[in-house]
C-alpha cells in the first residue's frame, strides 16, 4: 500500500526524509547569515587589514597597522570603556525589569492583553523614531521632564535638584550617560520580557504544584524553582540583548552624537564617524572589529552556562 | 518609382527630425542624468531647483531626475554608490569630499571652463574642490554659505553695543552683561556637531591658531590655540549655560526663534525661519561679520554646495552632467535669489545683483539693508583647512569633532587648556600621518 502511494506521489519519500526537510528549513536561515552577516563580517576583516578609503576600495594589505593605530588612539580606549559600561549597566536593569514584568504578565488579571500590547510597543517602534521621541523628551531647553520637575519644585530658583530651569539631560556628562542607558533599557526590556514569559510558561505545572504542596511561598518558588528552571532561556535573552546593544549606534547617534565630549561615544558610532564621515574606511572597520573577540568570548561563555544549566 | 522616391524623402525627413530632437544638446538619445542633493534648509530653493532641472532636461534632450535626502545621509550614500559602482550622476555634498577623491572624476576641465566663463572664484570654494598634493580637482563647488553672527539688537543695545559685538572681547563683555542682567545666554556650541565645529574653529583662527599651516603640517598646539581655548572656556563659564555641551544642528534655530539667546553664529536660515513666524522679532535680529580676535577676523563658511561626479559615470551622461553644472552656475542669480540669499556664488560675476540685494533684501527684511554686512564676506569667510587646504585629514578631524570636544573638556573643567590642546594635537598628528601615508596629505 505504501509503495503504491509512493508511486503516485514520488515526492512523498523526499518530504518524509527528516534530513532533507531539515536542510530545506535551514537554508533560509543559512542564506541570511551568510549573505547579511558572514559576508559583511569577512569584508570588514579584509578592510581592517587594508588601506581602503571611502573613495578607493582596492584592497592593499597593510598588516596590523590599523589595529595598532586604533589601540594607540586614547579616545578609542574611552569609547571602548563606554561601550562595555553602557552594555553591562543596561543589562542589569533589563534583567531585573524583565523578570519582574514577566512574572506580572504571566499572572491572570483584567486587561492583561492590553497591558502586554502597550508594553511591547517600545520594541515594536523603529529604533530611530523611538530615539527621536526621547531626544525631544530630553531636550536641553524644552524637555517635558524638566517642565514637570519645574512645576513640582524640583527645578527653578528654589529647586531641590538645581537652581536652573533645566537639567540639561544630554549636555551633562553623567545625565547624558544615564539618558542613553535609560533609552536602551526602555527599548530592550520588552523583548527580554517576552522571552522570559515564554520560559515561565514552559515550566511544567506539576513542578509548581509540587512546590506549593511542599509549602513553598512566592519568593521561595521564584528563587529556587522558577528562576533556576528558566536560567538557560534567561541567558539567551541576555545574550541577545547584549549583542544587539553592543552593536547599536542609532540611539547615541540621535541623542548625543557621542557628546558631551566623549562621554556617550561608543564603538559603533566612533567607527562610523571615522570610517564613513571621516572617509577612513580601513580604520573604521578595524575599530568595529575590536568588539568581536569580546562578544565571541561572551557568547561562548553564556551559551556554555545555559547548556550546563539545562543539563542540570 | 516617383512614389518610392517620395516615400524615401518623407522617411528621411522623419529620421532627421527624430535625430535632431534626440540630440538637442548633442547627446545620444535616451541620455539621462540623476542628481542626489541634500534637502535645502530653505525649502523654496528645492522647489525652484526641481523645476529648473526638469526645464534644463527638456531643453537639452536629457532625462533628469532629482532626489533629495537629509544632509546627514549624503556622505554614506555617496560612499555606498562609489562602492557599488553605480548610482547618481551628480551628488551634492556640504563639505569637502577630499577623502572620496579616488572614486570621483577629476573635474579640472570643468573648473577651468567655469573660470574661463565666470572669472575668479572665492578662495573658500577653490579650497573645497582642489587637492594640491595630487594636483586634482575632485569637485566643483558652485556656492558657499556665509556664517555671520546673529545678535539680539535690543539686548546688545541695552548692553552698550547697538551694532552688536565686533570683537571677541565685545562678545565676552557684552554677552556676560546680558547674561547676568537677563539670564539670556550667548549660544556658541561646544558639542560634537556641525555648528560647534565651525564656531570653535572661528575663534581659534581669529586668535592666530589653526589645525595645520599652509604646508599641511599640524600646528594646533600653539600659544594662540591655547589662548583661544581659554577664551572659549571663560565665555562658556561666564556668558553661557551648559546647554552648549548638548548643542545640535537645530539649537541655533530653536534658540533664536524662542528669543532665548543673545548671539549665535549661523547662516541666515535661522533668521529666515524667524522672519516667517514673527516679523517683529526678526526685525530685532542684526548681523555681524566675523568677530575680530588678536590675529584677525575669520569665520568658516557655514557649508558649501559642492558637486561631485562619481567615477562610474561615463560617456554622454558625463558630458551632460558637466554641462548641467556649468548651466546651473550660469543661472546663479536664481540660485541665490530662491535660496533667500542663503547660497552665495563661488563666482561673483554670476550674480551681479548680489550687492543690491544685500542693500535691499528682496525677501522683505526690516531694515532692508540687514545683510549689508555680508558684502565683505570674502574677506573673512574661510574653509575648514585654513590656512592650508581642506584635505582628507582635515575632513576626518572634522568628522571626529576633535576641536569642540577639546574646548568642551576645558570649559567643563576636566582639563586645563594646555593639556587639552596637546591631547588634541596628538590625535590630529595620528590622523595626518595616516592620510599622508596614503599620499593624500602634503607636509610632514
Amino acid at each position: 500500500m505504501a509503495s503504491a502511494s509512493a508511486a503516485l506521489n514520488p515526492h512523498r519519500y523526499l518530504m518524509d526524509d527528516r534530513r532533507f526537510v531539515g536542510v530545506i528549513f535551514l537554508v533560509p536561515a543559512l542564506l541570511y547569515i551568510l549573505l547579511l552577516v558572514g559576508l559583511p563580517f569577512l569584508l570588514a576583516i579584509a578592510f581592517g587589514f587594508s588601506d581602503v578609503t571611502v573613495g578607493n576600495t582596492e584592497l592593499n594589505f597593510i598588516g596590523f597597522d590599523n589595529f595598532v593605530a586604533v589601540w594607540e588612539n586614547d579616545i578609542f580606549r574611552q569609547v571602548f570603556g563606554n561601550t562595555v559600561m553602557f552594555t553591562l549597566v543596561s543589562q542589569i536593569f533589563i534583567l531585573i525589569f524583565a523578570n519582574i514584568l514577566a512574572i506580572i504578565f504571566t499572572q491572570e488579571f483584567t486587561g492583561k492583553w492590553f497591558a502586554r500590547f502597550i508594553f511591547i510597543l517600545p520594541w515594536a517602534t523603529p529604533v530611530s523614531l523611538a530615539a527621536i521621541g526621547w531626544l525631544w523628551m530630553f531636550d536641553t531647553k524644552y524637555s517635558p521632564i524638566d517642565y514637570l520637575l519645574l512645576q513640582t519644585g524640583f527645578l527653578g530658583p528654589k529647586g531641590i535638584l538645581s537652581n536652573s530651569r533645566n537639567l540639561y539631560w544630554l549636555a551633562n556628562p553623567v545625565l547624558s550617560q544615564i539618558s542613553v542607558i535609560f533609552v536602551q533599557v526602555w527599548r530592550m526590556t520588552p523583548l527580554a520580557t517576552v522571552i522570559l514569559m515564554a520560559g515561565l510558561s514552559s515550566i511544567p505545572t506539576d513542578i509548581l504544584d509540587q512546590a506549593e504542596v511542599d509549602g513553598s511561598r512566592f519568593m521561595r518558588t521564584l528563587l529556587q524553582v522558577k528562576l533556576p528552571l528558566i536560567l538557560p532561556i534567561m541567558v539567551i535573552a541576555l545574550l541577545f540583548s547584549m549583542i544587539t546593544m553592543f552593536g547599536d549606534m542609532t540611539v547615541v547617534y540621535v541623542l548625543t552624537r557621542g557628546g558631551p565630549v566623549d562621554y556617550t561615544r561608543i564603538i559603533g558610532l566612533y567607527s562610523f564617524q571615522i570610517g564613513i564621515e571621516g572617509g577612513n574606511l580601513a580604520q573604521g572597520a578595524a575599530m568595529a572589529l575590536f568588539a568581536f573577540p569580546l562578544l565571541l568570548a561572551l557568547a561562548l561563555l553564556m551559551l556554555r552556562t545555559a547548556s550546563r544549566a539545562e543539563v542540570r | 518609382m516617383k512614389q518610392l522616391i517620395r516615400i524615401l524623402m518623407v522617411l528621411g525627413i522623419l529620421v532627421a527630425l527624430t535625430v535632431s530632437a534626440g540630440a538637442q544638446g548633442g547627446y545620444a538619445e535616451g541620455t539621462e542624468i540623476s542628481l542626489l542633493q541634500w534637502s535645502h534648509f530653505v525649502p523654496r530653493y528645492d522647489e525652484w531647483f526641481d523645476a529648473y532641472a526638469a526645464e534644463w532636461g527638456e531643453a537639452n534632450g536629457v532625462g533628469v531626475t532629482v532626489d533629495h535626502v537629509n544632509f546627514t545621509e549624503i556622505f554614506s550614500t555617496l560612499a555606498a554608490e562609489i562602492d557599488a559602482g553605480e548610482g547618481h550622476t551628480i551628488v551634492e555634498v556640504l563639505f569637502s569630499p577630499a577623502s572620496y577623491i579616488d572614486g570621483l572624476h577629476d573635474l579640472g576641465d570643468l573648473n577651468a571652463k567655469a573660470s574661463e566663463m565666470f572669472g575668479d572664484r572665492a578662495s573658500t570654494c577653490q579650497a573645497a574642490s582642489y587637492l594640491p598634493v595630487v594636483d586634482t580637482y575632485y569637485a566643483y563647488t558652485h556656492g558657499y554659505v556665509p556664517d555671520p553672527g546673529d545678535y539680539d539688537i535690543a539686548l546688545w543695545t541695552e548692553a552698550g553695543y547697538p551694532d552688536g559685538p565686533k570683537t571677541y572681547d565685545d562678545l565676552l563683555e557684552g554677552g556676560r552683561a546680558i547674561f547676568e542682567a537677563t539670564g539670556i545666554p550667548v549660544g556658541i556650541g561646544m558639542s560634537p556637531e556641525l555648528d560647534s565645529r565651525m564656531a570653535n574653529r572661528a575663534a581659534i583662527w581669529s586668535f592666530g591658531g589653526s589645525i595645520q599651516d599652509e604646508n599641511e603640517n599640524v600646528v594646533l598646539n600653539s600659544e594662540e590655540t591655547i589662548a583661544a581655548v581659554k577664551y572659549l572656556a571663560q565665555l562658556q563659564n561666564e556668558a553661557m549655560t551648559d546647554e552648549v555641551f548638548g548643542w545640535t544642528a537645530a539649537s541655533n534655530n530653536q534658540a533664536l526663534i524662542a528669543g532665548e539667546v543673545s548671539y549665535i553664529l549661523n547662516s541666515n536660515s535661522a533668521y529666515r525661519s524667524l522672519q516667517k513666524i514673527d516679523e517683529a522679532a526678526a526685525a530685532n535680529i542684526g548681523f555681524t561679520s566675523a568677530l575680530a580676535g588678536p590675529a584677525g577676523a575669520y569665520a568658516s563658511s557655514h557649508v558649501w554646495q559642492i558637486y561631485v561626479i562619481p567615477e562610474y559615470v561615463e560617456g554622454d551622461e558625463l558630458e551632460a552632467a558637466k554641462q548641467f553644472i556649468l548651466d546651473h552656475s550660469a543661472n546663479y542669480s536664481d540660485v541665490t535669489y530662491y535660496s533667500e540669499l542663503y547660497n552665495f556664488p563661488c563666482h561673483a560675476s554670476t550674480v551681479p545683483e548680489l550687492d543690491g540685494w544685500l542693500e535691499t533684501d528682496p525677501w522683505g527684511s526690516q531694515p532692508p539693508n540687514k545683510f549689508e554686512v555680508l558684502k565683505t564676506v570674502n574677506d573673512w569667510s574661510v574653509h575648514l583647512g585654513f590656512p592650508g587646504v581642506t584635505n582628507p585629514a582635515i575632513s576626518q578631524v572634522f568628522a571626529e569633532s576633535i576641536i569642540p570636544n577639546m574646548v568642551a573638556q576645558v570649559a567643563l573643567g576636566e582639563m586645563n587648556a594646555e593639556d587639552a590642546v596637546a591631547q588634541a594635537h596628538e590625535r590630529i598628528e595620528e590622523i595626518f600621518a595616516d592620510w599622508r601615508a596614503r599620499g593624500m596629505v602634503g607636509g610632514g
